[in-house]
């Protein structure tokens, strides 16, 4: 595990996995590896209620239900389209699910514009059908396929990225669950097992890029997941992400509880002038989701690290805040500026602690940038 | 508790001993011996015990309970009691017998317009008590209204109290005191009950945030309302009346101890016990009622009470507080399933599942609930035979049995599992596909189907077997909607209908108040179904039907008195001197029943609730002579009342002597010269107080005008209007006595010093004769040559549109001051104007824009062919008796055309005895010069008048 930059799921968590298939006894839906309760508390935590002897820590954070209507779905025999603007955790919680219920979250087909229907059916090798001609050996199957073959999870990320008719292929996939082959004259179908279903995520933001099917819409039950605003849990998610950071990095630095709230402040404050915007000139290009509060911390503790004196100041918090959310001059910058002045001044003046050191990096990034 | 249940204290403290062992026990074992945890459990015990040993028997009720409901309505059939002791304010009694001619659900309202006894600023006080036919409350109601011999004794503190002890009162002093004193503070939605105080029977709920979070997150369950779903309800569901019973005083008690924190509202609540128990006790002994024929209806919060006065033998000690001297007026008022939800912090949705849960529990349990006889709004049911009412004694009350150790049971039961009703489930996924067709979705058999498994697995998910309705929606929102939504309702709204919806509920028309049943009377020529919900179009042919001419008035009426949208007139407008043709409406008055009953408590009929208003208008402090005038025009419009209108036309005068400012002065004049004009086509002769309001008027404004002209905050808009009612006013105020000398006096005191005001002044001036045309003319053309003073030309030309109100004449002059701008002023200073002119134009001389346009029409020529010929009428003709015209350039047209035709000037002279040369244009001598030569000795003359002077 220690030698991956960044380990799996399943192979992060194996050894908790284990231990709740160890313990679980109810009923499991196929080939499922877990119950969907355990599944459940896996992802969401234990409780002491759950009268557990070890405590599961909470992995995903968000509502409840979100998790358990992912749950059912996947026991049905739809498939699974999580929907959400970037950065809501929309891919950690499809690959929670596939590691819980079948052990291997990494049957992933990645949805770009490149994306052919080869990738999630079968290729061949090229090498192999010259020598020995079409058949299962020379056959290179997708991950779709392999999940079929196994009864797994199979994971679709950014299903709208892809072209239309490449998502089409899906439909027979997810209806009829097999895929035939129609170079080989026999042994020509490929079956799904029991327990194969997909989990596909895709970007509300990106809504219009290559709309789905009705067909295939029919196929999927939709779980849109909220950008987090509860600011109790995004704070919860924040220290949990910079932890795990930072035990990666092996960094030792003290993330000061102050800084912490004056970010999850900042992003509150950004969030509630996005939705007061009338138009897309008017509000940041950025969703201002968890994960960019998260990218922004994390910028801002590497360069402490390697460039500062070591330690988080808010000088730092607010550069990197300039840095990461202007992306479009003039109108991001301009946002932002008007943000620090008409918001942040007065709060500094008023509130005083970090924020007059937030003010003046922020100042210093835009003027850099300006 | 020492005293209370002494006929039963044994076999109670018996009852729950096996009971009390093990909590000890429990207690013993998590938290290491005997301490505050033990002494809450056997504290929970102890409640319960001593609520259930009270001989007046207690029925702990929670609200939009069905189980609570269901166990009102077995409970009353079963012991018949001869009173029964609700715990609804005391004051709102004489109101629940008309609740049967509402549809359900309303509200009982009590109202206060003016407070008396409280801080002003609470002012209109309200209080509101929402009644559902699936509540525990409605089956007492129903119960002891409709049985002979039976009495309802309403035991609450009364609405006067409710506001005696809130919060309010007390805040300044504990700042950190925010709770209400019932419920939390309505929010915008629920429009219903407007911005009134609820208060509710039985209000149950963890009384600090920690408590419920903690139920929530550990019941798996998203809201309150589902976890009393899936804890109480259904465990409590078909349980014994002693097992209800001693449930809910388990619960009232559990959030009773474990709620700290807000003492004013802890202290409330221990009021309000002392006060019903207090009250009941008097009735007992005045009645001499035996308690065991009485029953006493209370939230399970109230009933684990441990203040001294609990009980029949409880302490006799409190004094309940006067009322105050507030008159309150009492209505029902209708309400809905929202509003209720949304005044009492209800999941959404929650109170329309209560009801369908009722409906289907009295079916399942073929329980026979009571409903008020002729219940407006539902079926109407054959009683049951041998369900119908004795008269209580007849068949006895029962003997009370010692009722036994049910909670140990209860407690140590697993949880209770629903049986799945299939079919009931079919039927919701069928239904809501069906719904999510109609409502754009592509939804198809399959998705019922998968709703249909889907529920079932979340169920399971969430340890019931049966999904609940919650489950359902859950369900069909993974499965039906997708990333968009089609229509006006989402898949979770649609399930909200289709669990029962909405329900709104109606005031009968003999339940309204006098002022609401007499508007429905006279509308009822218009043959529409006022009482429905909805907009609905009225047509009035005044002209062929005479005595419609009664319901317009109503409707304008209404329309002044009511909420934006109750009436709305869509053609036909009233106006003064106006007579009504014809006239279209669109009325809502069902819509806005509650308005219209709020209405009901301020008088008996519209007319006396809009004199009311008028008056209250125009005698408040802060009214100006513009706001008493407006009232004046109102009374004559809707009321047509003289008498009214004189005597807020007097009113008007005394605001107006008062007022100190001109401000007022365009609105005043406008109003002032409509009032005119009506009175002076419609009466023989002016009533007496337009003639002083002209005569002080005239007064007031002279004296005012020296120091608007001079006051910067008084803009050129305000003196203009001044000037107006000056000069409009001026012969009926002369003929009144008045002397104009007092106006030129004003005038000639008037030293304004911004250009606006200057030309105003310039435009009197020119009005009362003291500046003539011709030197206006000449004061705009200095202007125009002084390049110094040139940029702020355009700002006195703003002054001369302003003076087109006091002095119309003007016209043609500024279309002639407007024109020369275009001519002779410089771009530089012309196109930054412009922009400034329009908006100017537009926002003040709206109504002067049409008068400078028709001058301009009849100046200029019609023809672009005209255009090349025409000489403006200013340049064409030098007014006759011009002072000293000046002419600035020697040349000019008149100069060349007497170069062209020397003969004529030749000819004058030769008459006049002069001789000499024509001078040309170009000559380097000005002629002046040359003539002053000749004859120097009109410059002697001139010199020695000079040095005289």
């Amino acid at each position: 595990m220690s030698d991956l930059l960044r380990a799996p799921a399943e192979i992060k968590y194996a050894e908790e996995l284990d231990w709740l298939e160890s313990v679980d006894d109810g009923p499991k839906p196929f080939s499922w590896r877990l119950s969907p309760k355990m599944i459940r508390l896996f992802i969401l935590g234990s409780e002491r209620s759950d009268g557990l002897d070890r405590e599961i820590a909470q992995k995903w954070f968000g509502d409840r239900s979100f998790v358990e209507r992912s749950i059912v779905t996947l026991a049905s025999d739809r498939g699974l389209l999580l929907i959400g603007d970037p950065g809501t955790g929309k891919s950690w919680l499809a690959e929670l699910l596939s590691a819980a219920i079948s052990r291997n979250s990494t049957l992933v087909v990645q949805g770009t514009a490149g994306t052919t229907e080869d990738h999630i059916k079968y290729s061949w090798n090229v090498s192999m059908v010259i020598a020995k001609g079409q058949s299962r050996e020379s056959m290179i199957p997708s991950p779709i396929m392999t999940a079929m073959e196994t009864g797994a999870i199979g994971r679709f990320e950014e299903l709208t990225r892809s072209t239309s008719d490449v998502q089409d292929a899906l439909i027979s996939i997810l209806s009829e669950k097999y895929i035939s082959v129609p170079e080989l004259d026999s042994d020509g179908i490929v079956f799904a097992k029991p327990g194969f279903s997909v989990i596909a995520t895709a970007n509300s933001r990106d809504r219009g890029v290559n709309d789905l099917s009705s067909a295939l819409k029919r196929r999927f039950n939709f779980v849109r997941i909220p950008v987090m605003t509860n600011k109790k849990s995004e704070a919860e998610i924040v220290r949990f992400r910079t932890e795990e950071l930072l035990r990666r990095h092996r960094i030792e630095l003290d993330v000061p509880p102050t800084l912490l709230d004056v970010l999850l402040q900042s992003f509150a404050d950004l969030r509630a002038s996005a939705a007061a915007a009338g138009s897309d000139d008017e509000k940041l290009e950025s969703a201002l989701s968890t994960a960019e509060q998260i990218g922004v911390l994390e910028d801002a503790i590497l360069h402490s690290n390697f460039f500062g004196a070591r330690a988080l100041t808010a000088h730092t918090l607010a550069t990197s805040l300039v840095g990461s959310l202007a992306r479009r001059e003039p109108e991001d910058l301009a946002i932002l500026n008007k943000y620090l002045h008409g918001v942040v001044e007065p709060r500094s003046k008023e509130e005083g602690g970090s924020w007059p050191e937030f003010l003046e990096g922020g100042r210093d990034a835009i003027a850099t940038l300006s | 508790m020492s005293g209370t249940h002494q006929q039963t204290g044994g076999t109670h403290q018996e009852t729950f001993e096996a009971l009390r062992g093990q909590l000890r026990e429990a207690a013993a074992t998590f938290a290491d011996g005997p301490d505050a945890l033990e002494s809450i459990l056997l504290g929970l015990v102890d409640d319960v015990d001593r609520a259930a040993g009270e001989p007046l028997e207690i029925f702990p009720v929670c609200h939009h309970s069905p189980a609570s409901a269901l166990a009102m309505a077995r409970r009353l059939r079963e012991k018949q009691p001869k009173v029964v002791y609700l715990e609804l304010c005391e004051d709102m009694a004489p109101l629940l017998t008309e609740l049967r001619n509402c549809r359900l659900p309303v509200a009982v309202q009590a109202f206060a317009a003016a407070v008396d006894g409280f801080p002003p600023e609470w002012s209109p006080l309200s209080v509101v008590a929402p009644v559902t036919e699936a509540s525990a409350e409605y089956q007492a109601i129903a119960y002891a209204l409709d049985t002979p011999g039976v009495e309802l004794v309403l035991v609450d503190r009364s609405s006067d109290h409710v506001f005696q002890w809130d919060a309010r009162g007390t805040r300044s002093e504990e700042p950190a005191t925010e709770g209400e004193p019932d419920a939390p503070a309505a929010e915008e939605e629920a429009a219903l009950h407007g911005d009134a105080v609820g208060v509710e029977i039985g209000d149950l709920r963890p009384r600090f945030a920690e408590l419920e979070e903690h139920l929530l997150r550990h019941g798996k369950v998203r809201h309150w309302s589902e976890w009393w779903h899936q804890y109480v309800e259904l465990p409590l569901g078909d349980g014994d009346h002693d097992t209800y019973r001693q449930v809910m005083f388990l619960i009232g008690s559990l959030f009773r101890r474990l709620a700290p924190g807000d003492a004013h509202r802890v202290r409330v609540d221990e009021d309000r016990e002392r006060c019903m128990w207090t009250r009941m006790r008097e009735h007992l002994a005045a009645t001499g009622t035996d308690p065991a024929d009485c029953l006493y209806v209370c939230g399970a919060f109230h009933a684990a009470s441990r203040v001294e006065e609990f009980g029949v033998h409880g302490a006799d000690t409190y004094r309940i507080s006067p009322r105050t001297a507030t008159t309150w007026q009492y209505g029902l008022i209708p309400s809905s399933h929202a509003a209720i939800e949304a005044q009492f912090g209800l999941a959404a949705g929650s109170v329309s599942i209560a009801a369908t849960v009722w409906a289907k529990n009295v079916k399942r349990t073929r329980v026979e609930p009571y409903r008020l006889a002729g219940q407006a709004g539902t079926q109407k049911t054959r009683p049951r035979k041998n369900t119908a009412a004795p008269a209580p004694g007849g068949g006895g009350p029962l003997a009370p049995a010692p009722a036994s150790d049910k909670l140990t049971g209860f407690l140590r039961q697993p949880p209770v599992l629903d049986r799945l009703d299939e079919t009931e489930l079919l039927g919701w996924s069928v239904e809501i596909v069906r719904a999510a067709r109609r409502n754009g979705y592509l939804a198809s058999t399959a998705d019922a189907i998968a709703v249909f498994e889907t529920s079932i697995l979340l169920a399971g998910m969430r340890d019931r077997a049966k999904p609940t309705p919650y489950d359902f929606q859950d369900a069909a929102v993974t499965c039906i909607e997708k990333d968009t939504v089609p229509g006006r309702r989402d898949v979770r709204r649609l399930v909200e209908i289709m669990m029962g919806g909405d329900r709104i509920g109606k005031v009968g028309y003999e339940a309204l108040p006098p002022l609401a049943r007499d508007v429905h009377d006279r509308l009822a020529p218009l043959n529409l179904k006022l009482q429905q919900r909805g907009v609905q179009r009225a047509l009035l042919d005044i002209a062929s039907r005479p005595e419609l001419q009664q319901c317009s008035d109503v409707l304008w009426i209404l329309r002044y008195l009511m909420p934006h949208g109750t009436a709305r007139p869509i053609m036909g407008e009233r106006t003064l001197g106006e007579r009504p043709i014809q006239e279209s409406w669109d009325v809502a008055l069902g819509t806005h029943q509650r308005a219209l009953i709020e209405l009901g408590y301020e008088g008996v009929s519209i007319e006396q609730v809009l004199e009311q208003r008028l008056r209250r208008t125009a005698y408040d402090p802060q009214a100006t002579a513009a706001t008493v005038l407006e009232a004046v025009e109102d009374a004559t419009l809707y009321l047509r009342s003289r008498r009214l209108a004189d005597e807020l036309g007097t009113r008007a005068l005394e605001v107006l002597s008062a007022e100190r400012s001109v401000d007022g002065a365009p609105e005043v004049l406008r109003r002032v010269r409509r009032l005119l004009a009506y009175y002076r086509t419609s009466e023989p002769v002016l009533p007496p107080w337009i003639e002083s309001f002209a005569t002080t008027g005239y007064a007031h404004y002279c004296t005012l005008l020296p120091t608007a002209f001079s006051d910067d905050d008084a803009t050129v808009r305000h003196v203009a209007a001044t000037l107006g009612f000056l000069f409009s006013m001026e012969s009926l105020a002369l003929s009144l006595g008045c002397d104009r000398t007092q106006l030129e006096l004003a005038v000639a005191q008037s030293h304004p010093k911004d250009p606006p005001k200057t030309a105003l002044l310039w435009a009197a001036q020119q009005h009362l004769g003291h500046l003539s045309r011709a030197d206006l003319r000449a004061r705009c053309d200095e202007l125009l040559a002084n390049p110094m003073v040139v940029p702020a030309y355009p700002r006195y030309l703003s002054g001369f549109v302003h003076a087109l109100e006091p002095v119309p004449g003007l016209s043609d002059f500024v279309v002639e001051a407007v024109s020369n701008a275009f001519g002779r002023l410089p771009d530089a200073v012309l196109l930054p104007w412009l922009p400034t002119l329009i908006t100017a134009l537009r926002a003040d001389g709206a109504e002067l824009a049409p008068l400078l346009i028709r001058e301009a029409g009849r100046i200029f020529p019609g023809r672009l062919a005209a255009l090349d010929a025409w000489v403006p009428p200013w340049r064409a003709q030098p007014e006759p008796g011009t002072a000293h015209p000046a002419p600035r350039a020697a040349g000019g047209h008149r100069g060349a055309l007497l170069a062209a035709h020397p003969a004529t000037c030749d000819a004058v002279a030769n008459l006049l005895g002069c001789d000499g040369t024509w001078a040309t244009a170009d000559s380097p001598h000005p002629a002046g010069a040359a003539l002053a030569a000749r004859h120097p000795e009109t410059a002697t003359a001139l010199e020695a008048l000079l040095t005289r002077v």
